[in-house]
C-alpha cells in the first residue's frame, strides 16, 4: 500500500516537473499556450476538489439517513413480532425517536379497517415538540387521509424501502420533512402497515454551508422528482460556471457544486496581465499549482485506499467470524455415542449466522442462531452471541438458564434494536434425555420414525425484551435419531422464478437413519439445485446431531468417597486393589498406583479444607480397555498440583527440600495428569497407560 | 506399622515393619525424629519387612538424613524391597543413603 502511495505520488511529481518545465519553455515562446497549460491545471485542479467535497457531503449524509434506514427497518420487525398488541406500538415509535435525536416524528399508518375497533383509519404517531417531549397521537381522518400521502402510498403497493420527497408536514412535525418508510407484514407476507419516520432538513443547509471550495461557489441538492431540497445560494443569476454534480444513491438525490470559471481561473487570468513582467514569477506559481496537486493527488489516493482497506476489512470480519467457529469435522472422533457436523455456507454479504457445541460430563452443549441484519454489525452480534453462549454455560447446564442469561446481557447492551434467533439444546450422552429452550428461531427437524417438526415454545428472540420468562422443553432421542437445526437462509433460499424453498422440501431431503454427513450433502445438494443461477442472499448454516446409543463398551466405572481424615487412607489401599485385580494389573503396579493416589488425596486431606472442618474427597476411577483414568475431586480451596514445581532429584543433600516429593512421585508414576476447576471443586486427573 | 529402635553403643538400628503410609508415618514420625538428636551415630533403617512407603515416610528418612550430614553421623538403609528401591530410583534416594543388601 505504501509503495503504491509513493509511486503514485512520484508520478504526480513527474507530472508537476514536466508541467513547470513545458510551462516555462513556452512562456519564452508564446503566453497563449502558457495560459492555456495553466486554466488547464486549474480545470483539473478544481474538479478533484468539486469531487473530494462531492464525496465528502454524500459521506456526511448517507451518515444520517443510514441509521434511520437501520432502525426504522429493525423496528418493522418488531412491529411484525407485536401486531397482535397495537397498545405496544406507541412504545416502540418512541424507541425509534430515542435511538436518533434528528427525527421530529415517527408513524404507522394501517392498511384500511386493519384493527376493526380502531375505525377506517388507524395511525398512531409519536411526535418530538420544541421542548424535547415527545407527544403521541393517533391520526388518520377524511381530512388527513395518509392513504394519498406518497410515504403511505408508495410502500404499500410496491412493498419498497424509500425515502420520500420533501413535503411540508402539518399535522405531526409541523415543519419541511423527508420520510423513509419501511413495509410492515403478516405472517402470510401482506403488507399490513407502513412504518415510517421523518428527517427534518435544516441539517441539510448547514452541510451544504461547509461546502466552499472556491469564493462564489453554491450547491444544491434536489430530490428525485426534480424538486429542489435546499441550496446555499439565494442568489442564482446565470452566469458562466462549472457544474460538478453526484448522485446519492440511498435516497436518490443529485448533489451540484457550481463553480463561477472566474473563480477557478482567477490567478491565472490576473497573471497574464502581469505576463511581460512576471514570467518568472509565473513560473514559480505554476511550481506553486504543481505542489499542490501533487498533495491533491495524494488525497485522492487516500480516499481510494480508504475504500480498499474497507473491503479488506469486511473480508477479514468474514474470516475472524468463522474462525470463531468450531470447523473439525467429526469433532469428537473418539465418542462413539454422538456424531455432529454443522456447516455456514457465506453469502456475498456478511451475515450474522451463528452455531456452536461442546461436551462437558458427557453432555453436549449446542446451539444455533440467526443475527436480524447484516454486515459489520451483524457480525459483531454474532461474535457477542458466542462468547456469552461460551462463557454462561461454561457454569451452567440448565438451556433455559442459558438462554435467559444471554438475553438479560443482550437486551441491557442493545441500542440498535438487533435481536438474536436462538435455539439451545443440552443432549445427556448416557440416556439420550435432551433439553432444550427456544428463543424466537425456526423449530428444529427431528430425524426419528419419520421426518417431523420438533415441538417448540416460539418464546422471543434474544435482546428484545430483558424480563422475558424463557420456557424449557424436553424430549428423548431414540438410538439412531437425529436433530436438523438450520437457519432461514436454507428454507428462504429463493429459486430465479422468486419460490422459497421452504420446510416441506427440507423433510423431504432429509432420511431417517442417514450419517449426519450424508444428510448435510443431501440438503446442500437440494438447495443449491433448487436455487440454480440465482443469487443467494443469506448464509446457508445447519447444525446435525445424530444420538448413537450410550456407549456400552464403555469403561466401567467405580468410586470412593473419603473424608479429609488421614486415618481414611488404608481405604485407598482396597480401592486400587479391587481395580488391579480386575484388570489382572501386577503386584508392583498396583503398589505404584497405590501410591500416585495416595500422594494426590493426601495433599488434599491436608490442604484443601480449612484445620478442623470436615469435607470430602471423591476419587472416580474410569477403567478403560488401555488405561485407568483416575479422577480426584473436593471442594476445597482453589488449588493446581500441576503448579508445583519439578524437584530436581539430582541435587545435593544439603539443596533438597523437604517437601514437594508426593506430587513429583504422582508425576514420575503417572503417564499424565491435569487438574481443572470446575463448578467450584478442584478437579485432579491422573491417567495411566496400561 | 511397627517400630523397634534397638540402640546398640554407636549403632542404632530401627527396625520398620508393615505399611509406612502418610498415617502411619505420622503415628511414628514422633519416634523417629527425636533420634535427629543422635545423628552423631550410625543410623540402620532396617527395612525387611516393610512393604510399602509414600512420601511422608520419604520425609522421616530425608530428616534423619539431613542431621546425619550436620552432625557427622551416617544413615544405612537396609533391605529394602523392589517396590520401595523404585521408589527410592524415583525421588533420587538411591544417592543420597547407603543401600544395603544383608
Amino acid at each position: 500500500m505504501a509503495k503504491a502511495k509513493d509511486t503514485i505520488r512520484q508520478i504526480a511529481s513527474f507530472q508537476g516537473i514536466m508541467m513547470v518545465l513545458v510551462a516555462a519553455v513556452l512562456l519564452a515562446a508564446t503566453s497563449i499556450i502558457q495560459s492555456y497549460y495553466a486554466r488547464r491545471g486549474l480545470l483539473m485542479q478544481a474538479e478533484q476538489q468539486a469531487s473530494r467535497e462531492l464525496t465528502i457531503s454524500q459521506l456526511r449524509i448517507e451518515d444520517i439517513t443510514d441509521p434511520v434506514e437501520a432502525v426504522v427497518d429493525n423496528t418493522a420487525w418488531m412491529v411484525e413480532m407485536n401486531l397482535s398488541n397495537p397498545d405496544s406500538l406507541h412504545f416502540m415509535l418512541r424507541k425509534i425517536l430515542d435511538n436518533n435525536p434528528i427525527l421530529a416524528d415517527a408513524a404507522i399508518g394501517f392498511a384500511a379497517n386493519y384493527y376493526p375497533d380502531k375505525g377506517y383509519w388507524y395511525e398512531p404517531v409519536v411526535a418530538r415538540r420544541d421542548n424535547g417531549e415527545y407527544e403521541e397521537m393517533v391520526l388518520g381522518s377524511p381530512s388527513h387521509d395518509y392513504f394519498n400521502l406518497d410515504w403511505y402510498s408508495g410502500t404499500a403497493k410496491t412493498g419498497e424501502r424509500k425515502w420520500s420527497e420533501p413535503y411540508y408536514d402539518e399535522s405531526a412535525g409541523r415543519t419541511t420533512v423527508i420520510t423513509y418508510s419501511s413495509p410492515v407484514r403478516d405472517t402470510e407476507g401482506n403488507i399490513v402497515a407502513v412504518i415510517s419516520a421523518d428527517l427534518t432538513l435544516e441539517w441539510l443547509a448547514e452541510l451544504l454551508q461547509d461546502v466552499q471550495p472556491y469564493p462564489n461557489t453554491y450547491s444544491t441538492l434536489v430530490s428525485q422528482n426534480g424538486q429542489l431540497l435546499v441550496t446555499s445560494s439565494a442568489d442564482r443569476t446565470p452566469q458562466d460556471v462549472i457544474e460538478y454534480t453526484r448522485l446519492i444513491e440511498s435516497t436518490g438525490w443529485i448533489m451540484s457544486i457550481v463553480i463561477p470559471r472566474n473563480e477557478i481561473f482567477r490567478t491565472v487570468n490576473r497573471l497574464s496581465e502581469f505576463l511581460g513582467l512576471l514570467q518568472l514569477l509565473g513560473l514559480g506559481l505554476l511550481a506553486f499549482i504543481a505542489v499542490r496537486s501533487v498533495k491533491d493527488q495524494s488525497k485522492l489516493e487516500k480516499v481510494r485506499s480508504k475504500k480498499d482497506k474497507l473491503d479488506n476489512e469486511l473480508r477479514i470480519a468474514r474470516e475472524i467470524q468463522m474462525a470463531m467457529l468450531p470447523k473439525t469435522f467429526p469433532p469428537f472422533p473418539e465418542r462413539n455415542d454422538v456424531d455432529l457436523t454443522a456447516t455456514i455456507v457465506p453469502a456475498k454479504e456478511v451475515g450474522g449466522d451463528i452455531y456452536d457445541f461442546f461436551i462437558r460430563n458427557d453432555k453436549l452443549f449446542f446451539c444455533i442462531g440467526d443475527v436480524s441484519g447484516k454486515g459489520v454489525p451483524a457480525a459483531l452480534v454474532m461474535a457477542v452471541t458466542r462468547s456469552l453462549f461460551r462463557t454462561v454455560s461454561a457454569h451452567e447446564k440448565s438451556p433455559m438458564r442459558i438462554v435467559s442469561s444471554m438475553n438479560e446481557s443482550m437486551s441491557e447492551m442493545n441500542d440498535s434494536n438487533m435481536f438474536v434467533t436462538f435455539f439451545c439444546g443440552v443432549l445427556n450422552l448416557n440416556s439420550g434425555h435432551l433439553r432444550y429452550c427456544n428463543a424466537g428461531h425456526n423449530a428444529p427437524l427431528v430425524l426419528a420414525d419419520k421426518v417431523e417438526r420438533l415441538s417448540v415454545v416460539p418464546n422471543l428472540p434474544l435482546g428484545v425484551m430483558p424480563e422475558m420468562q424463557y420456557e424449557e422443553q424436553d424430549c428423548y432421542l431414540a438410538e439412531g435419531n437425529s436433530l436438523f437445526m438450520y437457519t432461514d437462509g436454507i428454507t428462504e433460499a429463493e429459486n430465479a422464478s422468486r419460490e422459497q424453498f421452504g420446510e416441506s422440501r427440507a423433510m423431504e431431503t432429509l432420511g431417517v437413519g442417514l450419517d449426519v454427513t450424508e444428510n448435510q450433502e443431501r440438503i446442500l445438494s437440494s438447495v443449491k439445485a433448487f436455487v440454480g443461477e440465482a443469487e443467494r442472499s443469506d448464509d446457508l448454516t445447519m447444525l446435525i446431531v445424530r444420538y448413537l446409543g450410550a456407549d456400552k463398551s464403555k469403561e466401567s466405572r467405580r468410586s470412593l468417597v473419603l473424608r479429609n481424615d488421614i486415618q481414611q487412607i488404608p481405604h485407598l489401599a482396597e480401592f486400587i486393589l479391587s481395580i488391579a485385580d480386575e484388570k489382572h494389573l501386577g503386584n508392583s503396579v498396583a503398589t505404584n498406583l497405590n501410591l500416585a493416589l495416595e500422594e494426590a488425596v493426601t495433599n488434599v486431606m491436608l490442604y484443601a479444607y480449612p484445620k478442623d472442618t470436615e469435607g470430602i474427597i471423591e476419587i472416580e476411577a474410569l477403567i478403560k480397555d488401555n488405561s485407568l483414568i483416575f479422577k480426584v475431586m473436593d471442594s476445597g480451596k482453589p488449588f493446581d498440583p500441576t503448579s508445583v514445581p519439578e524437584v530436581d532429584v539430582t541435587k545435593d543433600l544439603a539443596d533438597r527440600p523437604i517437601g514437594g516429593l508426593g506430587i513429583h512421585l504422582v508425576r514420575k508414576i503417572m503417564d499424565e495428569v491435569r487438574y481443572s476447576r470446575e463448578d467450584g471443586r478442584n478437579i485432579f486427573t491422573m491417567i495411566k497407560n496400561i | 506399622m511397627e517400630v523397634n529402635i534397638i540402640e546398640n553403643e554407636s549403632v542404632i538400628t530401627v527396625e520398620l515393619k508393615g505399611r509406612m503410609d502418610t498415617a502411619a508415618s505420622q503415628e511414628v514420625s514422633g519416634k523417629i525424629l527425636p533420634l535427629q538428636e543422635k545423628a552423631e551415630n550410625t543410623i540402620v533403617m532396617d527395612c525387611s519387612q516393610l512393604s510399602y512407603i509414600s512420601s511422608s515416610g520419604l520425609r522421616l528418612f530425608l530428616a534423619l538424613r539431613k542431621s546425619a550430614a550436620v552432625k557427622g553421623g551416617k544413615v544405612v538403609v537396609r533391605n529394602i524391597n523392589d517396590d520401595i528401591r523404585t521408589v527410592f530410583m524415583m525421588t533420587g534416594f538411591l544417592n543420597l543413603f547407603q543401600i544395603e543388601t544383608a
